[in-house]
């Protein structure tokens, strides 16, 4: 387990080697080999290129996708674990600054952790994350848990700098250390990137894999090198997922498997009732001394529901009495999770031939008409509960972004019908 | 190049530069209200449709307040704009403050438009007559068409199929700046003619649009009738039939002209004729506007200096002919290359690396126009490069001087072609030198006052 | 919470989504008749077309029993009556509103108005629908004017619509589409007031009602290009306040369920969201969370 891989010195001539190897392409033509864009267009009768209307395929994949998400989330309750404590382990040993991804491994973690962070942020805004660096053996704490995406990515951003051996104990006792603190509701996870193919550690790592397990903390690992079994064994043990990356999209698509809540497990974390503060923002150019940082502060600040007092920043806990501040725009960026609206019916265009079939042809959502070109109907959808019509592009938009039916919005009686349920 | 410029903005210059009554007198239409407000920078109508109903003047230093620091240049652009065309008045108040306020002829006519709506002098043709009318998209094509067989013409009389019937005496009109011919030889593009050609079709159109407002004169026209009739045009519903007894004799007489320019469609009905809008005319106000430019564009620039255009128009190809050298040509898309050739061949006839450049940009296909930059820069770089390797010699009138009587004389030469900073080039040796053109004259006063 | 980052908006063709609130419930108590308020906002809406011929408008009712669409001027459908004396905006709007109301006056239950509440309009609704048309106006190409949403709301907040108003929300913020507010009623509108907060938009309650038209067009016709150089109203704080799911009361404290994030307004056994139980009492999360503090 401690071989490290030596490479040749002179990187130049590796660089040359990997522009031959590629299959002896030119640069431009490299640039559509992946996505091979010309397979999108196709000549019609009269000679014309025409691209290639691919609409319904793709929304056929999206519904096959949707139908998958609907019935996995109709078995069991919607559990999920909304407040995560995460700790992303970067290896900065000496691996990862090999150059088989582009530029370097370490430029491709901080590009993909900063889209990470955020995206985390984004689906999971009452969690925290900190961030931890393994260098020279031994862990590094970079950022303690925090809910401020910016802080994390400026402070990776100004320490991608590698050297040494990785150290997989080293990180996971400072990390248990760290995770041992948290309130009992929250999820505890570790999502190690490992550039390194070995570790170099004091102690045994076994023991320390079976004290995260006890700690109940989910171990996670993306590889960038080739599968380790050490790694393997952690991630079995403590539920984890591991995976190597084969390129960046690839790398990309892993790290962003890890941002949607996962599944909340009750012997993972107790749920709580968690009483909370919503505060209101002061009117922009209003004067206040904010608790935070003790001095006299413009601009909008929001103001403790329980004791009055003024703080900069959400979420928080206020200083004098203690209640933790959120602001609710922050819970409810979650919400879609819990009220998922129910896959649309699709419509086959015969079934619209029915004289008695009073449907208006145009979507309920965005006014575009449902005929296609020669005026016969094409492809539709329509809600189940409030029946309304919805061409395609919108049944996507809905589920994907939206999260509301707009024709189930805009019907008081439905609505009453909803409530009912 | 001072000719060069020349875009759609300038038709707003020709109306700022209207006597203030010609002015007041247009702006009792509330079209052509509408229409300059249409042309003004964001700011400018902003201003105008907060004071619209303030009947009193509004101080300087108050409007100055509703704006940021970073946008004070903005401000003061659509304020000067504001003033040379009349809508603001300046004025100064009791305590000798900046004032402002809308022309109340504009105002009144802004204010009826915007409570009752604009009613155009006619009416459309009423349903009950049935005259089958072109669908939008064949009263487009038709249009595009007619324009571009215009352009086909105006740049090459001899290539067009059907020539319009725009009179001769008009199309030399047109072709006045654009076309050169000298002596018996085939007339021949001039720069601004291949500069034209790479306008988009709104500056072009307006470019014409100006040529012919200009020489109204000539004819015995109103410029302001010509101007208010063309804006008027321009509020006309595309597709819709209007009939053309509603117009006077003089519009009458222009609206044939606007016909073969592919502004109008004339239709004859039984018993009445009927003209029928298209796009380009009720474009002509859009285009006063800054955000004229939202078309979708043709062209793919490879790395490899592989042009692809997605497109049909022959007057496209030819366009591309100018600075490249069209390979294949398939129903709608056309393949060349820029060398080093087709780019020396566009130098020649007076086309700048910018102007190629800033086209491709322009015309850049909806999928290469979200990278930056759309034309890759390998290309620009190389088109730059080849521009200035024509620009490696500088000509300049000069003087050769030699066969000095004395050392002294020469070096005192020397002396007095630096002071006036024209000395050339010197060979001490052989006492040779070369001195500008222009400096010429002191250098042999000098030579005179030695001898 | 940041709100939506500004923009860079190369010229001012702008695609406008109103939505008209036209609750009878509330305009039969407000003070200012509901035509009043129409010829006002009438002028407003042209004056916008008049601005640029690329400018588009539409208008969403925002009913007490339905949302509809009354204008589009994208539509081809425009061309009802072009009568000489009144623009063709109005004589749309003016017939397919009327048509609204008279639809939306069917559909209200007589056993619902008996309690004397005043019922909210459904602004979830006409939120929903403005963001899927801007949506169609995105897909159009990349040469589509730049979207912004005006709410003219008067009624006052229908808690029960939380959720569904704050995924709009989150949806705008997402496509970057600004939502601008303009509320007539007597209190602010919490829902507003983070709508506008959220997604970069102006909300503005118009100190009197006699010229609404100046406040509309002083503040709403700014397009997104000229709002980077133009001081427009600040925001008088906002009102972050949510809705308890057990019923439906705005709460400016309360208790969240850990696992799905559900608000309560008081103690409960089991979540009844995600049927979670609770487990450990509130004590043992505080000492927790201060030990973290500490550490």
């Amino acid at each position: 387990m401690s071989k490290i891989p030596e490479r040749p010195l002179n990187g130049d001539v590796e660089d040359d080697d990997e522009d031959e190897a590629n299959d002896g392409l030119e640069a431009w033509e490299r640039t559509y080999a992946e996505d091979r864009s010309w397979e999108d267009l196709q000549e019609d009768e009269s000679g014309l290129l025409r691209p290639i209307d691919d609409t319904a395929i793709y929304h056929a994949q999206y519904r096959r996708r949707l139908r998958a998400l609907a019935s996995t989330a109709a078995t069991a309750r919607i559990q999920k674990g909304l407040i995560r404590y995460l700790y992303v382990v970067v290896d900065l040993s000496k691996a990862a600054s090999e150059r088989d991804f582009r530029p370097s491994r370490m430029a491709v973690i901080g590009r993909q952790v900063e889209t990470f962070i955020r995206e985390f942020f984004d689906q999971n805004p009452l969690s925290h994350v900190g961030l931890v660096t393994i260098k020279d053996g031994i862990a590094h704490c970079l950022t303690e848990l925090g809910g401020s995406p910016e802080s994390h990515i400026k402070a990776l951003m100004g320490k991608l700098e590698c050297s040494g051996d990785a150290s997989l104990q080293n990180a996971l006792e400072l990390v248990l250390g760290y995770l041992n603190q948290i309130p009992s509701y929250g999820h505890r996870e570790v999502l190690i990137l490992y550039s390194a193919l070995s570790t170099c550690d004091p102690g045994d790592l076994m023991e320390t894999i079976q004290k995260c397990k006890r700690s109940k903390i989910r171990c996670s690992v993306i590889g960038l090198a080739a599968e380790m079994f050490i790694c393997k064994h952690l991630c079995q043990e403590t539920g984890g997922t591991y995976y190597v990356a084969l390129d960046e999209t690839h790398f990309k698509e892993l790290i962003l498997e890890h941002a949607p809540p996962p599944p909340a497990i009750s012997e993972y974390a107790t749920a709580n009732l968690i009483k909370m503060g919503f505060p209101q923002r002061a009117a922009e150019g209003s004067v206040a001394i904010c608790t935070c940082h003790e001095e006299a502060k413009i601009g909008g600040g929001y103001t403790c529901p329980r004791c009055k007092v003024r703080v900069c920043e959400l979420p928080t806990e206020c200083r004098i009495c203690g209640l933790t501040l959120i602001s609710s725009p922050h819970l409810a960026r979650s919400y879609h999770h819990l009220f998922p609206i129910v896959p649309f019916d699709e419509v086959s265009p015969s079934s619209q031939n029915d004289p008695h079939n009073s449907l208006p042809n145009i979507c309920f959502g965005c006014q575009q008409s449902l005929l296609t070109q020669g005026s016969k109907p094409g492809l539709s959808v329509t809600c189940p509960k409030c029946k309304q019509q919805f061409c395609l592009d919108c049944d996507i938009y809905i589920h994907e972004s939206l999260h509301n039916c707009p024709g189930c919005e805009s019907f008081r009686h439905s609505k009453s019908v909803i409530a009912a349920q | 190049m001072p000719e060069v410029r020349i875009i759609a903005k300038n038709f707003m210059d020709m109306v700022a530069s209207m006597p203030a009554m010609k002015l007041d007198k247009l702006y009792e239409n509330g079209f052509i209200c509408e229409a300059i407000l249409r042309s003004l920078p964001p700011l400018a109508k902003k201003y105008v449709l907060q004071l619209l109903h303030i009947d009193v003047p509004v101080a300087a230093k108050l409007l100055e307040e509703w704006v940021l620091p970073d946008g004070f240049s903005k401000h003061r652009v659509a304020i000067d704009r504001l003033v040379q065309l009349r809508v603001f008045v300046e004025a100064a108040d009791r305590k000798n403050e900046k004032t402002y306020k809308v022309t109340p002829t504009f105002q009144r006519s802004l204010q009826k438009l915007l409570v009752h709506g604009g009613t155009l002098p006619r009416e459309p043709m009423p349903s009950n007559i049935t005259v089958r009318l072109p669908t939008l998209e064949d009263l487009e094509a038709w249009a595009l068409e007619q324009w571009e067989c215009f352009l086909l013409q105006l740049i090459s009389s001899s290539q067009v199929e059907k020539p319009s019937n725009i009179s001769s005496s008009l199309m030399k009109v047109f072709q006045r700046r654009l076309l050169s011919q000298r002596d018996r030889d085939a007339p021949k593009l001039t720069e601004s003619g291949f500069q034209f050609l790479l306008m988009n079709t709104n500056a072009q159109l307006w470019y014409i649009i100006r040529e012919y407002i200009s020489n109204s004169e000539e004819r015995g026209v109103d410029a302001a009738d010509l101007i208010s009739f063309m804006l008027e045009i321009s509020f006309h519903v595309i597709g819709e039939a209007y009939n053309i007894n509603t117009l006077t004799d003089f519009q009458r007489s222009i609206i044939k002209d606007l016909a073969d320019l592919g502004l109008v469609k004339l239709q004859q009905g039984r018993k009445e004729s009927w003209f029928i809008p298209t796009k380009l005319a009720t474009n002509l106000s859009v285009s006063l506007a800054d955000s004229s430019s939202r078309k979708e564009g043709f062209v793919v620039v490879e790395t490899n200096f592989r042009v692809y255009a997605y497109s049909t128009s022959k007057l496209h190809c030819e366009i591309l002919r100018l600075f490249s050298r069209v390979e294949y040509q398939l129903p709608n898309l056309i393949v060349g290359a820029i060398t080093k050739e087709s780019l020396y061949n566009a130098f020649d006839n007076g086309i700048t690396a910018d102007q190629i450049i800033s086209f491709l940009q322009q015309n850049a296909h909806p999928r290469v126009a979200e990278r930056a930059p759309s034309v890759p820069e390998n290309v620009t770089d190389q088109i730059r490069l080849w521009e200035s390797d024509l620009n490696r010699v500088e000509m300049t009138e000069s003087y050769y001087y030699d066969e000095f009587p004395s050392r002294d004389i020469f070096e005192g030469a020397c002396d007095c072609a630096r002071e006036w900073n024209g000395l050339l080039w010197e060979d001490s040796k052989k006492m040779h030198m070369v001195v500008k053109a222009e400096v010429h004259p002191y250098v042999r006063d000098y030579l005179r006052r030695q001898k | 919470m940041p709100s939506a980052p500004s923009k860079l908006y190369s010229d001012d063709v702008s695609l406008l989504v109103v939505t008209l609130d036209t609750n009878p419930f509330f305009w039969s108590t407000f003070s200012v008749p509901f035509s009043d308020f129409l010829s006002q906002v009438l002028a407003f809406l042209n004056s916008i077309l008049l601005l640029s011929q690329l400018n588009q408008l539409v208008v969403i009712a925002t009913g007490c029993n339905s949302c509809g669409y009354v204008y589009d001027s994208a539509s081809s459908k425009n061309h009802v009556s072009p009568t000489a004396s009144m623009p063709a905006l109005y004589s749309n709007l003016l017939h397919n509103l009327e048509q609204f109301v008279a639809r939306d006056q069917k559909l209200s239950k007589p056993d619902h108005d008996t309690r004397g509440i005043v019922p909210a309009s459904l602004l979830s609704g006409s939120l929903s629908m403005s963001l899927c048309y801007i949506q169609r106006a995105f897909r159009s190409g990349s040469m589509h004017p730049q979207p912004r949403i005006l709410c003219l709301q008067g009624s006052a907040d229908g808690p029960e619509q939380y959720v569904a108003i704050m995924n709009a929300i989150f949806s705008a913020q997402r496509s970057t589409v600004p939502i601008d507010s303009c509320y007539i009623g007597s209190n602010n509108s919490a829902f507003l007031q983070q709508a506008s907060y959220i997604t970069g938009g102006i909300y503005y309650k118009p100190p009197q009602l006699d010229g609404l038209f100046q406040y509309l067009s002083t503040v709403f016709a700014t397009d997104l290009h000229s709002r980077a150089f133009l001081r427009l109203p600040k925001s008088v704080g906002v009102d972050f306040r949510a809705s308890c799911f057990c019923h439906k009361q705005t709460i400016d404290m309360g208790y969240v369920c850990s696992v799905c994030l559900s608000i309560f307004c008081e103690r409960h056994d089991k979540c009844s969201t995600c049927g979670s139980v609770f487990g450990q009492a509130q004590k043992d999360v505080t000492s927790a969370n201060s030990k973290k503090r500490k550490a």
